[in-house]
């Protein structure tokens, strides 16, 4: 007798259960709470909305314009910087070299996250030694003044999730494989026909994937931005932290946490929706149907 | 040949032994598209929080004080990140014994958690609150009493720096360090002479504007108003509170560049800021660690500022309570508060240390020890029914700041 096939799928389901699903039921159960005192972080025993309301403050909002300004432009940046990078290394590259170069695209994460990126904040910083090299070589009037911006978010940002997005996209365009890309040729499209009718499209699963590996983290980061962009890298990863570590109110922090949770999933839907509607009148339009090829002379048909 | 876009049934020819294998090739990239949704939401629901359990095994003799006998062979430390010598930590296991094992946290209100979570199981022998979370952590049941008949090197103490109104009689705490805050200013770039709160703030909006840095605490932020203008920066009083957000929020905000809690570790030696509101000890490290330090110009907060003092305390359960009571003793002989001094850059609150860190030659003492004037205009903060308010000033402020 065989085992029943789900055997193998329970790990995982364990997995999902202790470190997922519970955590964010026990974190929408505060939500509902209240903070009893200055040293009670949460109580649970009278159920309200209120920390909801709380939660939706112009605070929450200014912040999470913010947050998503940073999620949305650093995960574009990602993407048309990761774009040409995985396709190169998939399909340009020799398959000896490829290997090297996946490995420098992971070499960064052998070190801790925190430290590359306070490396970032010596490196920009006004009187360090790139905004002194630069000035040297009389490339710069002044002292760089590019540290505690939004430039140098993004900067980290792309530093920090570049590889997130570079690995799926690889995955993708080598899984594509040169035969399709032969076989578009033969049938008379040049490069960017090929690529952008065939590699593209079939690379999508890679692209959605380092997406959603991209934003999805980044919008719940707030080390980088607060690292590199000071004040201006108010994130609302930070404002959830806060309620929970200094005002100790576990109450409204669960209440911003689920609603972070609420608002990206949102966001998440939208872009696709919105990538769907942009997306299906070109496929559209370029739909070849065989019924459509009546007219044709006799020769092509 | 199509592709999965629209998750209709592919249809490919291929040979028979080849089909299980590209069945598998598309299931593993959609799994790949929900993995990433999957493992992107739990990421953002493990931000927060803080794991309670530390292995720690509870001690058996939860309840009794400490009477004397023999010590542990281990004492476990909670307390701020980098703040004792290693040197000293290192003489103690080596004359006394117990191995010192270190945890560090980054607010009270972390420390406090933690305790309150373990209700007496924390595992951790000595903990470091700041003075004025000691009233309500007694209230809660988080301290264990000292026995001081343990530490004759109590002796040792400045009279100033005991009997604090948080504990007058020292019965659960003692002086470990304690500080003040002030700023600091780039006099290339601000050429008057910056003196009080209320010209740090003038700065901040003219010529250090978009180059000044705060603390990244909610009352040291109110503190800073509060301060300038002459009002108890323990307040409670709405319209006090309210005036502090109004002019953080609405005034102050659009000319800060960042919140920085530690400008002494990077911010100073890499010249990033012009104006740096700052913790003494903060400020000494980084002007000394400045490539040009007669660039820096420190000054004390003015006309009031604070003056926060952390303590030796010693955690209600705590599993090594003999150990505990011997390294507290211990750190307060003379011959370690040289090393303590020079290792973190703050008053320890010993008798005669300043003399003593002249002889030892330590530089910038102007920033360790004050005079009874300059002491006199510092005061203790207070936790209370303001916390949450000032808190929420904090996030309104860096929001704000963001814009």
């Amino acid at each position: 007798m065989r085992a029943p096939r789900f055997l193998l799928a329970i790990p995982a389901w364990a997995w999902l259960a202790a470190f997922f699903v519970l955590p964010v039921a026990t974190v929408v159960y505060f939500s509902f709470g209240y903070k009893p005192g200055i040293f009670g972080t949460h109580a649970t025993d009278v159920l309200s909305l209120d920390r909801y309301r709380e939660a939706l403050s112009p605070t929450f909002f200014t912040t999470f314009t913010n947050t998503l300004r940073v999620g949305v432009l650093g995960t574009l940046l990602c993407l048309v910087i990761g774009i040409p990078m995985a396709y190169w290394m998939a399909v340009k590259v020799s398959p000896g070299k490829r290997a090297f170069l996946l490995a420098l695209v992971i070499v960064p994460f052998w070190t801790n996250f925190l430290v590359r990126t306070i490396g970032w904040q010596v490196i920009l910083a006004p009187e360090g030694w790139l905004s002194g090299m630069l000035q040297a070589l009389g490339l710069r009037e002044n002292p760089l003044a590019i540290l505690y911006t939004r430039s140098a978010v993004l900067l980290g940002v792309v530093y920090n999730y570049l590889p997130l997005m570079i690995l799926p996209l690889f995955v993708a365009f080598d899984r594509v494989g040169p035969a399709m890309r032969e076989a578009s040729k033969d049938l008379g499209a040049n490069r960017w026909r090929t690529f952008t009718r065939v590699t593209l499209p079939m690379a999508r699963p890679g692209i959605i994937a380092g997406i959603l590996l991209v934003f999805i983290p980044l919008m719940g980061d707030y080390i980088t931005a607060t690292v590199l962009g000071g004040a201006r890298g108010n994130m609302v990863g930070q404002l959830v932290a806060s309620q929970f570590q200094a005002a100790q109110n576990w109450a409204l922090g669960s209440a911003m946490a689920v609603l972070l949770i609420i608002v990206i999933a949102v966001t998440v839907l939208v872009g696709a929706a919105i990538a769907y509607v942009v997306t299906w009148p070109l496929s559209r339009a370029r739909r070849l149907r065989l019924a459509d090829l009546e007219g044709l002379p006799e020769k092509v048909r | 040949m199509s592709h999965p876009r629209r998750s209709r049934p592919v249809r490919v020819l291929a040979h028979a032994s080849v089909a299980p294998r590209i069945m598998a090739e598309f299931n593993r990239r959609q799994f790949l598209s929900v993995a990433a949704a999957l493992g992107g939401v739990g990421l953002l629901s493990a931000c927060g929080g803080d794991g309670d359990g530390n292995g720690a095994t509870p001690g058996a003799d939860a309840t009794g004080r400490a009477t004397g006998g023999e010590l542990e062979s281990q004492l476990s430390i909670y307390t701020w990140g980098d703040y004792d010598s290693p040197d000293v930590l290192e003489r103690f296991t080596e004359e006394l014994g117990p191995e010192i094992r270190l945890d560090s946290f980054n607010s009270n209100e972390e420390m406090i958690a933690k305790l309150v979570a373990a209700r007496g199981t924390s595992g951790y022998d000595i903990v470091v609150p700041t003075g004025q979370f000691i009233p309500q952590m007694v209230e809660n049941d988080l301290l264990e009493p000292l026995n001081k008949d343990l530490i004759p090197n109590l002796e040792h103490m400045d009279e100033a720096f005991l009997s604090m109104a948080w504990d007058p009689e020292n019965q659960w705490s003692i002086c470990k360090a304690w500080g003040t805050t002030g700023f600091v200013y780039d006099n290339t770039v601000i050429t008057r002479e910056l003196k009080t709160w209320n010209d740090f703030l003038d700065a901040a909006q003219n010529e250090a504007s978009g180059r000044t840095s705060v603390l990244d605490d909610p009352a040291e932020l109110t503190g800073l108003y509060f301060w300038a203008n002459g009002i108890d920066w323990t307040t409670e009083d709405e319209g006090d509170l309210q005036a502090a957000e109004d002019f953080l929020v609405g005034e102050l905000a659009p000319h800060i560049a960042a919140f920085d809690s530690y400008p002494g570790g990077s911010a100073i030696p890499q010249g990033t800021h012009a104006l740096m509101q700052v913790w003494n000890g903060d400020a000494r490290i980084g002007i000394m660690e400045s490539p040009d330090p007669d660039r820096w110009t420190w000054v004390l907060g003015a006309p009031v500022t604070q003056l926060w003092m952390d303590n030796w305390c010693i955690a209600k359960g705590a599993p090594n309570i003999e150990a505990a009571h011997a390294f507290i003793n211990f750190v307060l002989a003379p011959e370690q508060v040289i090393d303590q001094v020079d290792y973190i850059g703050y008053h320890t609150g010993a008798k005669d240390v300043e003399s003593m860190a002249e002889e030892a030659g330590l530089e910038m003492l102007d920033l360790v020890f004050f005079t009874p004037e300059q002491i006199e205009t510092m005061k203790e903060g207070e936790v209370n029914s303001a916390q949450q308010r000032i808190v929420d000033i904090w996030n309104k402020m860096k929001a704000a700041a963001g814009a």
